[in-house]
């Protein structure tokens, strides 16, 4: 995804650089498509996959509004109106995962952000090649670890018998007996927010590194004349300079904030702390598909969806006003 | 401009080979999402000659079973070489992964229809029941199943799935017809070396179970370098009621009717954790925690780091079935360390109660069942058929004669000691080349203590077989309690009434409606109360509780246990004819 967005960027990038003349509006739109048929003929399959993938499917959202019972035919259906919707607004479980949906997607909003860019400008002040190489590779390897896997990873990590978290920390003195960190709710979220940090950091961060290197190395060496230090460097051309990527991956993250999935909560949740992990496609997949209610969980990922719609332009529109970025 | 328009054609090129793979990934896709219909077509249909002869023109079936089993060998062992040369049919078996149940696969094969031929659907039977996905068997086994009828006999009424709908959708196969249990496993577990150096104490109450735990683990803070765990349950997922929650009831003298108990008198069901008893079970639970005898971990870990633990020996009680544990068990049996494993205890809270393991249930048990999808349902009523002659029943249970079994000159069946040994102390290696144990669930079948025309047990455990099965730790426990097997410790079958119920966790409950919601809603609260409960401080025990209980009716438990009673009096006026 992150790397469809920026081909995105850069196709708009280069159409903002065509002029375009300023002709009759009917006759212009077909000569400028007449002029870039190529453009338009190489994004087309593209339009059909997003047409089919994503389009197609809003159809089965109609479920939402039946009693919907697998394997009867369409007509067969009974139609409920909103009462999905408003047993759903109705239930407070709902708004637990909700709270705890938010929660969660705004600390890796946060840190997910944060700390790869942090890492991709260090990274990129590293002058060993070799070094660095190896930095690079091993910190983005976790990416191609399953959650299944890291699940375990973290369950045996933090264990109180043997782990070896709290081991050091016992070595250490700065506790007196093993913290129980999966037992306890409060910490669920710092505990699944660390292993997002450490799974994603060095894949999030290739993106930022790949954005440093477009970065004109005249700037670098006009600044060098001009007397800037390395962290003077940092501040003024390289982070100014990755500018336009962090505002598109920003506002399309935000897009995402309540359709993060549920996988990593699933790995990690145990008995103690569902009413701290319980995130809404969870809570979709509990009390809608497992248990037959079809329609009941259509009316949960409508409601995803349109609140990320929402988001998503609203947090263009800011970007336009205050930051003058935006991807629409 | 040359140039530029190679660079056009080149583009167009790549984008076109694009589109195609593409699209050939889709194809491929679509193919494969519909070979699971396709392939349970019979090659050639010319089963329909004859009616009661077994064709055995290679076929074969694709298979769901909701219970994992890691040692299915794609029917390339012996017996399931055996079952293809005499029947023609090969099962492309997939089963659930993980600590099973197979709840999620089966509601999105309701959800899309695309069902495998033959189902071990367990408890969500009736999720493809409502969808339309099963199929009725009662005329089938009636024409092509005489040895179905022969192994059901007088108990056919119990196949039927409700008071509403007769028809017959799944052949009960998880249990033996009949079953007499020769040995004990369930109750509470202690190790064998625990026993040996405390002097075979008296094991009847939980204040005794607790007394030798803390004993023990004060003479021997240590096992092999790391600390002894007194006791350990596993409450990952549903699990938590082999472990945790069941054991509530089967210590306070009430049998297993799942999450509900159920008035043998008036059928009148309630949530068994409303038993004034049961909160005393928990209290001693918490009790436990607090003494430190409870490992910390018990509702954190997951089932692969608590059978870790069961394996490296240093849990000394443990509160579960054998097959629950057995993965961790069989490991130190593996391993020679017969003094880690472990023997069975009818504890009690206290002992005016009676352990209800041995309440006979009569035919009541999870089973396979036929879908729409089948193309030939005759013939696969026929393979089950076979499989529950007699002939398919000593296969399934005994294995091949004189590869796995001989028979001697009287005609005793006797299984052959190294099979004997590989399946006591390596067990996964030796079920996968000899396939024995494997195919239980494929057909019905007699249970333990059903002699054949032969004049053998149908089934391989029986007194002295299990006697010999015993490693030499166990032989030596059970002499200190002066007792032969583990059963002998245990009120057995004939103390108790046959169940007129049935065994209510089988019980087909609606799926639409008010019901799976409150259920579910309840198991929550029960999942994340119980362990509450259990790790909170002594003196907040009782509050913690009380809200439980409170928790539960406000998430609408009342209507739900009125609903269950409704079907609780239907199926007893199905399978007794009583009027209720």
């Amino acid at each position: 995804m992150n790397v469809k967005a920026l081909t995105e960027s850069g196709v708009t990038a280069n159409e903002s650089v065509t002029p375009r003349p300023p002709a009759k509006r009917n006759s212009g739109f077909w000569k400028s498509v007449l002029q870039q048929k190529y453009l338009y003929l190489m994004s087309l399959p593209f339009v059909i996959w997003v047409f089919i993938f994503s389009y197609v499917p809003i159809w089965g959202w109609l479920m939402a509004f039946q009693n919907y019972k697998p394997v009867r035919s369409f007509s067969e259906q009974k139609w409920v109106g909103l009462d999905n919707f408003r047993e759903l607004f109705q239930d407070e479980r709902f708004y637990l995962v909700l709270r705890n949906t938010l929660a969660m997607s705004m600390l890796g909003l946060i840190f997910g952000f944060v700390v790869p860019i942090l890492f991709a400008v260090m990274l990129n002040e590293l002058r060993g090649n070799v070094f660095k190489r190896s930095v690079q590779t091993i910190s983005y390897l976790p990416h191609f670890v399953s959650w299944v896997v890291v699940g375990g990873i973290v369950y045996k990590t933090l264990a109180i018998d043997g782990g070896i978290v709290n081991d050091l920390l016992l070595w250490m003195n700065v506790i007196d007996e093993p913290i129980q960190f999966m037992a306890k709710g409060k910490y669920f979220w710092g505990v699944l927010t660390a292993a997002d940090i450490w799974k994603e950091t060095g894949w999030n961060a290739i993106i930022y590194l790949a954005a440093i290197t477009g970065i004109d190395k005249e700037l670098y060496e006009a600044a060098k004349v001009d007397g800037a230090g390395r962290v003077k460097q940092m501040f003024n051309i390289t982070l100014p300079g990755i500018r336009t990527t962090v505002m598109v991956l920003l506002i399309m993250n935000i897009g995402h904030l309540v359709g993060i999935g549920f996988e990593k909560q699933f790995q990690l949740q145990n008995n103690m702390v569902t009413d701290y992990s319980e995130v809404l496609d969870l809570y979709a997949l509990k009390y809608g598909i497992q248990i037959g209610r079809f329609s009941y969980g259509t009316a949960i990922s409508m409601f995803t969806s349109v609140v990320s719609v929402i988001l998503l332009f609203t947090a263009n529109g800011l970007m336009k006003k205050f930051a003058k970025e935006s991807i629409m | 401009m040359n140039r530029k328009s190679t660079k056009t054609i080149f583009t167009l090129l790549l984008m076109s080979s694009m589109l195609i793979a593409g699209c050939g990934g889709n194809g491929n896709n679509a193919a494969n999402n519909t070979t699971p219909n396709n392939s349970g077509t019979t090659p050639d249909a010319t089963a329909a000659a004859d009616d009661t002869a077994l064709d055995t023109s290679p076929a074969t079936f694709t298979f769901f079973g909701a219970d994992a089993s890691p040692n299915w060998n794609k029917m390339q062992d012996d017996v399931g070489k055996a079952i293809t040369e005499k029947t023609g049919v090969t099962l492309e078996a997939e089963f659930d992964v993980g600590s099973g149940g197979g709840d999620q696969k089966i509601a999105m094969m309701a959800a899309s229809g695309d069902v495998p031929d033959i189902i071990f659907a367990k408890g969500s039977l009736s999720t493809l029941v409502d969808a339309g996905l099963i199929i009725d068997m009662t005329d089938l086994i009636d024409k092509y199943g005489p040895n179905l009828k022969k192994v059901y006999g007088e108990n056919m009424n119990r196949l039927k799935y409700s008071l509403d709908d007769q028809s017959i959708y799944q052949i009960p196969t998880n249990m033996g017809v009949g079953q007499k249990s020769f040995d004990a496993t369930g109750g509470f577990e202690i190790q064998h070396r625990v026993l040996k150096e405390l002097g075979y104490p008296k094991v009847r109450t939980v204040a005794d179970f607790e007394k030798v735990l803390k004993d023990y683990v004060k003479l021997h803070p240590e096992t092999d370098g790391q600390p002894t765990i007194p006791l350990t349950l596993n409450a990952d997922d549903w699990k938590i009621m082999i472990t945790v929650t069941n054991p509530a009831f089967t210590t306070t003298g009430a049998p297993d009717d799942g999450e509900y108990y159920v008035d043998p008198e008036t059928f009148e069901a309630k949530l068994h954790y409303k038993r004034a008893e049961e909160k005393e079970y928990f209290r001693w639970l918490n009790g436990m925690y607090n003494q430190g005898l409870l490992d910390k971990d018990t509702f954190v870990q997951k089932d692969d780091q608590y059978k870790a633990k069961v394996a490296s020996g240093r849990v000394l009680g443990l509160i579960s079935q054998e097959w629950e544990y057995s993965d961790g068990e069989n490991a130190l049996k593996a391993a020679g360390k017969d003094e880690y494993t472990y023997g069975h205890f009818p504890v009690t809270l206290t002992e005016e109660y009676k352990d209800h393991s041995f309440m006979q249930t009569g035919i009541d048990g999870y089973g396979i069942a036929i879908t729409t999808a089948a193309k030939d349902p005759e013939r696969i009523i026929k393979w089950l058929d076979w499989m529950s002659s007699d002939e398919g029943q000593v296969l399934r249970t005994w294995g091949i004669k004189d590869k796995h079994y001989t028979v001697d000159a009287n005609g005793k069946r006797e299984v052959l000691p190294e099979i004997r040994d590989g399946l006591a102390n390596d067990t996964a290696n030796t079920q996968k080349t000899t396939g024995i144990g494997q195919y239980l669930i494929f057909g019905a079948r007699y249970g333990d203590g059903v002699k054949d025309s032969t004049d053998n047990y149908y089934t391989t455990s029986f007194p002295e077989q299990i006697v010999a099965s015993y490693s030499e730790a166990e032989k030596e426990s059970l002499a200190g309690y002066k007792a032969t097997t583990w059963k002998d410790l245990f009120p057995k079958e004939d103390e108790f009434p046959v169940k007129e119920t049935g065994a209510l966790y089988n019980l087909p409950v609606p799926t639409d409606g008010k019901y799976q919601v409150i259920f579910k809603k309840t198991q929550d609260i029960v999942r994340k109360r119980i362990p509450e409960a259990i790790l909170s401080k002594p003196a907040d025990f009782d509050k913690v509780y009380d809200a439980f209980l409170a928790e539960l009716d406000k998430a609408g438990a009342q209507d739900m246990e009125k609903e269950f009673t409704e079907l609780v009096k239907k199926r007893v006026s199905l399978w007794t004819g009583k009027n209720l």
